[in-house]
């Protein structure tokens, strides 16, 4: 047994760390006074922390936690010129140049910040006057912080307790990943994204393989590029409500370092649940429906998917709003996304003059009903559909009784959705994506790794998100060297993702911190021609709200 | 879209990049800022010329406006570039705007602050109000968002375009009317200086 840094520890030391459990991540062991002051700006007191920078300038609460700058892994961040050091234990009280032989402190890019050791008054002394260990003034950015003794101590201890330990996961040669499918996955999806998954692991290990002769050195190294990557699939069954259950027995059994991909139906809210209280990372599941908020910190999402549709219908509707009044028919299955996206645009779409009716099929329907419910409309009336293939397909022959048609590109199919001939020109399609003319030469070197490995493509858009995702970690890996960080694995990504060049389906990714969702706009598109995959588009590349006047400024 | 340069920086000389560059190559004094510390690069002071560029913004209370209609409103102005979610350099940024704003006094009137979005596509109106509520920020101060395309426009228009949001740095950008140079500050300028600064460019116009 080793630790990540690949030194050997006695064996009481791993029970130990056996005990401590699956979530050993930086913060677990943590003082909950000090980690009050280090993420919120909330001293042991209840009272905000408060700082001051050059010029008397104040800042207090969040806006003067140590987390914005330093990040909730302690091991700091680069923005354009500037970069601000890690302060984890290690960091501070060891000088650089003995740190640089430890195999306990791992090198992260922002240590080149040279400083002499801290001790904890020369670290009280920072804090409070920013003066460093030598004596000399810290950076401008660096604010200095009124604190008692108390709470020194407390956000020392906290420092202090951010040291590199066994994260789950890691060994010195394998690294753990797990994806997670739901019962209710689309089975299309789940054999596509699981196909993928297959391919880039054995791609991953192959390439690792063939690095045959063993590497000798005299003393230990600190990095060992050659971890094989071991992906567990995490199959739930039963109701939702039992899944977190499953999946931290799972996690248990089975700890990885991250979760990557994976595939849901209606609710993928008790694995985000699961992965926020964990501090598991979960990397860009294919779902419809995100759920959580850019409050959240451990699941990210290409996009909002249906909801980030339903916005956009929503902004379209009030661009209407002084045509007289709308009645907003909204058609969708019970138990499938729909109903959550029905009440995203209700939400969103809510003013004077609108109203909204539900028409709801039972979760397994006929045509018959399908048609009903598209069947009483009124010229006053829009119609949106979040439908799927076989449900679009149902529609009447007939042209819908208004003009004012919506239909949700991600439910729908895409440019493969089957709408009667009648439709394809009347329906509006909200296409979160970019246009398929524009993705195709970054799709297409997705599509040329499918072809060689032989992947079957039963769900292409879902696959080529999964192959992005699985690029994404690998990348965000290697610059990570060997710095096993859950926390810093998601700081890494929000930080990286703008330089990435080819990024599938989407015109561009960008996170940030307080981002979860990389992509955030679309397209209203239509198809051009009474046959095939053809579309017009009606819109340039939207982003809700952004391009929307707000009610004060009419 | 070029800006049209014509900027001694740091006594490298910068050439001029278009034909309509006039002659108001003045010379840049490196000015380093009391106080300043040494990890940081030093502040750099350079006199430019660009060449605003047609780009219609959308202003934080959702108004779609033109850019140069809102450089040249009449008062003197002050630009610089941030994102919301951005965590050490914007927010510094914004403090400083906030500070050189509150020693003004009673001349904040005359002063036209704006801070726009190098991160379009996030930075909602909304989220760019909530922003500036926390730095109290009045008619004085104004923040734009508005298309992807548009943002990038006056980034590379300002020449404060890094590749991403995450490469930016800090540039203050200060103008006394419309047809004068930029005063074009680079690094973390101290509230007191920018005054300075500001001062000595009204007294000179």
């Amino acid at each position: 047994m080793q630790t990540h840094a690949g030194r050997t520890m006695p064996p009481t030391l791993v029970l130990f760390l056996l005990l401590a459990g699956a979530a050993a991540g930086a913060s677990a062991q943590a003082e909950p006074a000090g980690e009050a002051l280090y993420r919120d700006g909330v001293l042991p007191s209840g009272a905000v922390l408060s700082g001051v920078r050059e010029g008397n300038a104040r800042i207090s609460g969040s806006d003067a936690a140590c987390v914005s700058c330093h990040r909730r892994s302690g091991l700091g961040s680069t923005e354009g010129r500037i970069t601000i050091p890690p302060i984890t234990g290690p960091y501070l009280y060891r000088p650089a140049d003995e740190r640089i032989d430890d195999q306990e402190v791992p090198y992260v890019g922002t240590s080149r910040v040279a400083h002499q050791a801290y001790n904890d008054e020369t670290l009280a002394r920072a804090i409070r006057t920013g003066v460093g260990a030598d004596g000399r003034p810290l950076s401008y950015l660096m604010p200095r912080y009124e604190l008692d003794d108390a709470s020194m101590a407390q956000l020392i201890a906290y420092l202090k307790g951010m040291t590199p330990r066994h994260v789950p996961g890691v060994t010195d040669t394998v690294l753990h990943f797990a994806t997670i499918i739901t019962p209710d996955a689309d089975p299309a999806r789940r054999a596509g994204t699981l196909a993928v998954l297959d391919k880039y692991f054995l791609d991953k290990n192959a390439a690792a393989r063939a690095v045959a002769p063993r590497l000798y050195a005299t003393r230990p190294m600190h990095f060992r590029v050659n971890r094989k990557w071991q992906l567990h699939v995490w199959e739930l069954s039963g109701a939702p409500q039992t899944w977190e259950a499953q999946l931290r027995k799972r996690l248990a059994a089975e700890p990885v370092f991250a979760v990557i991909s994976g595939v849901g139906g209606a609710t993928w809210e008790p694995v985000h649940r699961f992965c926020e209280e964990q501090g598991v990372p979960c990397l860009f599941p294919n779902i419809d429906a995100p759920p959580g908020n850019d409050g959240d910190f451990y699941s990210l999402y290409f996009s909002r998917q249906v909801l980030l549709e339903a916005q956009l219908i929503a902004e379209q509707i009030g661009e209407r709003r002084d045509a007289g009044p709308l009645r907003v028919v909204q058609v969708f299955r019970s138990g499938d996304v729909g109903e959550q996206a029905a009440g995203e645009l209700r939400a969103a779409g809510a003013q004077s003059g609108v109203t909204f009716e539900n028409r709801v099929l039972r979760s397994t329907g006929s045509a018959e009903e399908l048609r009903k419910s598209v069947s009483q409309l009124h010229g006053a009336d829009a119609l949106v559909l979040w439908l799927r293939p076989q449900d679009l397909a149902w529609l009447p022959p007939s042209p819908p009784h208004t003009s004012l048609v919506w239909m949700s590109g991600v439910m729908g199919g895409l440019e493969g959705a089957p709408l009667p001939v009648s439709w394809r020109a009347a329906t509006r399609m909200t296409y979160p994506f970019d246009l398929p003319e524009r993705r195709r030469v970054r799709v297409d070197y997705a599509m040329g790794w499918f072809r060689i490995r032989q992947v079957p493509l039963p769900a292409l858009q879902v696959q080529a998100d999964t192959y992005l995702a699985c690029g994404l970690l690998s990348e965000t890996l290697n610059h990570m060297v060997d710095t096993f960080e859950r926390d810093y694995l998601i700081e890494r990504i929000e930080q990286d993702l703008d330089h990435r060049v080819l990024t599938g389906y989407y015109p561009r990714l960008t996170l940030a911190a307080g981002q979860r969702f990389a992509s955030k706009g679309g397209y209203v598109v239509r198809f051009s021609e009474p046959q095939g995959p053809k579309l017009a588009t009606l819109s340039e590349w939207l982003t809700p709200e952004a391009s929307r006047l707000s009610a004060s400024a009419r | 879209m070029n800006s049209l340069r014509a900027a001694v920086l740091a006594g490298a000389l910068v050439a001029a990049t278009g034909s309509l560059a006039p002659a108001a190559a003045e010379l840049s004094t490196e000015v380093p800022s009391v106080g300043q510390l040494q990890e940081l690069p030093g502040v750099s002071r350079t006199r430019v010329v660009y060449e605003t560029p047609e780009v219609r913004l959308v202003r934080a209370d959702g108004e779609r406006v033109s850019l140069a209609r809102e450089l040249d409103d009449g008062r003197p102005v002050l630009l610089n570039f941030i994102f919301t979610t951005c965590s050490s350099v914007c927010p510094l940024a914004s403090q400083t705007f906030a500070q050189f704003r509150d020693r003004l006094g009673t001349q904040v009137s005359g002063v036209h602050l704006m801070s726009i979005s190098i991160d379009p596509e996030q930075d909602t109106p909304a989220r760019l109000r909530e922003y500036a509520r926390k730095y109290h920020a009045g008619p004085e101060w104004q923040y734009y968002t508005g298309s992807l395309d548009a943002s990038l426009a006056v980034q590379r228009a300002f020449d404060v375009y890094r590749g991403d949001k995450m490469s930016h740095t800090a540039v203050t950008l200060m103008r006394a009317a419309p047809g004068k140079p930029w005063l074009r500050i680079e690094g973390f300028v101290t509230p007191d200086d920018l005054v300075r600064d500001y001062r000595s460019l009204l007294a000179a116009r």
